[in-house]
């Protein structure tokens, strides 16, 4: 007869016999962590252009999603590759069929939510790319994970390591600092 | 100058950031958070491995089975680490005992599904819920409740549909929804999914994955008969199948390839498979699969006209059923050879076997019906009032009575 595999899935990989068991080796997970974790969230920030924090949480996820496959990974580089790359696949094809709009006419009668009224926020838009532009990078972040991306002030305290109340003076500084840049620039006194 | 004012120049300074290594490490609080959490959820699985070491077979071995259900309150088994025990068990009794296997699934699928959600991080719960459900789909793919297996397989995908980083974990529970639609005759279908979940198994370097998804590939392409596409997959996984030193899956794969070059009139071709696939199975000890993968050549070679090839490895297969014991399987197969031999006029030759089987039944202390039916076969031989009609009927016949061996 023409054969099918025998085994049901999970009995493909024996277990490996080199890792931690019996004694606990928090020790080793820790280093597996440091040794990895830049390697995959550069990954994901360079090759598929995921935002650092969501890397960040990607990675963080694969290896955790690791503690229950360990014992049948052969290949522990190769397997966290492909891991964080297709984490990263995923993660975009998520946010694309969010927005997926096949039907030309449904998609006349729901325009794009970010083309509509363009034209009265277009100017608005350039005005704070450019007061962005002229900001040091971490400043620019700064606005960038508050205004565009959405993160609460104690989000962005949590990713940045700092405490949320010195972290709503930083977003104050930051905005105070757009304001005289785009106010220098001779564009704020058009308003 | 203030503290404050240390931070936020700390925050802006790169240089001094690298020098007051101290104040990097505190930016970078929310990685450490992860990196505990991480360590701490690894040390806490790797205890409860060894905490609970056969917990599983203790209770179930203490249990009637018809009480298994009651277990899902039981604290020591309501953990990963006895989950994981239960997924070992439904995969050992899967074959030997499949409605325990089902029982035991049922009980996993009902823990997994009713730990807190603060038990552990939200992506092992995913993983644990869905290998739970993946383990009911295999069981209930291998019971042929089909419609069942699907839902369970997509309860499986729903718990992992959250969590980006689980493609593995997805592709696992695929790969048994794959093979589900394969056996419900979905085949485009299944060749799609299990095309998709070999592609993945390659990213991961699953290497024994692999195998096994391009296995169920090429079966589905076989049965929709794209012979030489299944071919072309076969020789590309025999290749990986080779380098990953997997002699069962190398001979499941020349044997296979057999399959599909008889059906591409390449009998030389299938012949060297076949003979490939019976020396591995031989070299790895499968006495049961040695006669199996010879007859299954036989079968397929006189479907395509190589009657004297086709008999010559029922023969062989019949001789290797004797010797590994398995009668009732040798019985079956001498009725496919008489079945030859009528078609081609030897009676002499397909009375004696008939006599054969008959005896060895006897002997064996099968089923006396079967007994029965192959004696009032001989005697039509004997009246010459049998065609290869008569035959086949006495084989499915046979084959439909359940296995009374004696002891």
């Amino acid at each position: 007869m023409f054969e099918t595999p025998r085994m049901p899935p999970e009995a493909a990989n024996e277990p490996q016999p080199d890792q931690p068991r019996g004694n606990i080796d928090e020790e080793h997970f820790a280093r597996l962590y440091e040794t990895n974790i830049d390697r995959l969230v550069t990954m994901a920030v360079r090759k598929f252009q995921v935002p650092a924090v969501d890397a960040e949480g990607l990675a963080h996820e694969v290896f955790l999603s690791y503690l229950k496959r360990k014992d049948e990974i052969r290949d522990l580089n190769g397997w966290l590759v492909g891991a964080i790359c297709n984490a990263s696949r995923y993660y975009w094809r998520k946010l694309g069929r969010n927005t997926e709009q096949l039907d030309v006419a449904v998609a006349a009668e729901r325009p794009d939510p970010s083309t509509t009224n363009i034209l009265n926020t277009l100017v608005a838009r350039i005005a704070a790319g450019e007061a962005l532009a002229g900001l040091p990078p971490r400043y620019q972040n700064i606005l960038k994970l508050r205004y565009l991306e959405g993160y609460s002030i104690k989000e962005i305290a949590d990713h940045l390591g700092v405490t949320s109340k010195y972290m709503q003076k930083l977003v104050t500084k930051c905005l105070r600092r757009a304001e005289e840049l785009f106010g220098d620039s001779g564009q704020g006194k058009k308003k | 100058m203030k503290h404050s004012d240390d931070l936020a120049h700390l925050a802006e300074c790169a240089s001094c950031r690298e020098r007051f290594t101290g104040n990097v490490v505190a930016l970078d609080a929310a990685r450490r958070n992860r990196k505990r959490e991480f360590t701490a959820t690894a040390a806490r699985l790797e205890r409860e491995r060894d905490a609970t070491a056969d917990v599983v077979i203790r209770h179930l071995h203490d249990t009637p089975p018809g009480e298994w259900p009651r277990l899902a309150e039981t604290p020591e088994l309501r953990n990963n680490a006895a989950l994981e025990q239960m997924s070992e068990e439904v995969r050992r009794r899967l074959h030997r005992n499949p409605r325990e296997a089902m029982a035991i699934a049922n009980l996993s699928a009902s823990i997994a599904e009713s730990l807190p959600p603060n038990q552990y991080p939200p992506v092992i719960l995913a993983q644990l819920r869905a290998n739970a459900w993946k383990d009911r789909a295999s069981t209930l793919r291998y019971l042929a409740c089909y419609d069942e297996a699907l839902e369970a397989a997509e309860r499986g995908e729903e718990a992992l549909a959250g969590f980006a980083s689980l493609e593995h974990d997805r592709a696992v529970v695929r790969l048994v929804k794959g093979m589900i639609l394969a056996q419900q005759e979905r085949f485009d279908e299944a060749h799609a999914m299990l095309s998709e979940c070999r592609q993945m198994f390659r990213d991961y370097n699953d290497i024994g994955r692999y195998v096994q998804a391009g296995l169920s590939e090429a079966n589905t392409l076989y049965k929709g008969a794209r012979h030489a596409e299944a071919a072309s997959l076969l020789e590309d996984l025999l290749r990986d199948a080779i380098g990953a030193e997997d002699l069962e899956s190398e001979a499941r794969i020349h044997n296979n390839l057999g399959h599909c070059a008889t059906n591409l009139g390449d009998f030389a071709g299938a012949n060297i498979h076949f003979s490939e696939a019976v020396a591995k199975f031989t070299d790895l000890g499968f006495t049961a699969e040695v006669p199996r993968t010879e007859f299954g050549a036989g079968i397929v070679l006189i479907g395509r006209g190589q009657i004297t090839a086709g008999l010559a490895r029922l023969r062989q297969a019949r001789l290797a059923f004797t010797a590994a014991g398995m009668v009732d399987e040798a019985g079956l197969c001498e009725l496919r050879i008489v079945e030859v031999l009528i078609d081609r006029g030897e009676e002499a030759e397909a009375r004696a076997l008939t006599q054969n089987i008959i005896e060895e039944f006897t002997a064996a202390g099968l089923d006396e019906q079967a007994i029965a039916a192959v004696v009032r076969l001989r005697d039509a031989i004997d009246v010459d009032d049998v065609t290869a009609e008569t035959v086949r009927t006495v084989h499915a016949f046979v084959k439909s009575l359940p296995v009374t061996n004696a002891p």
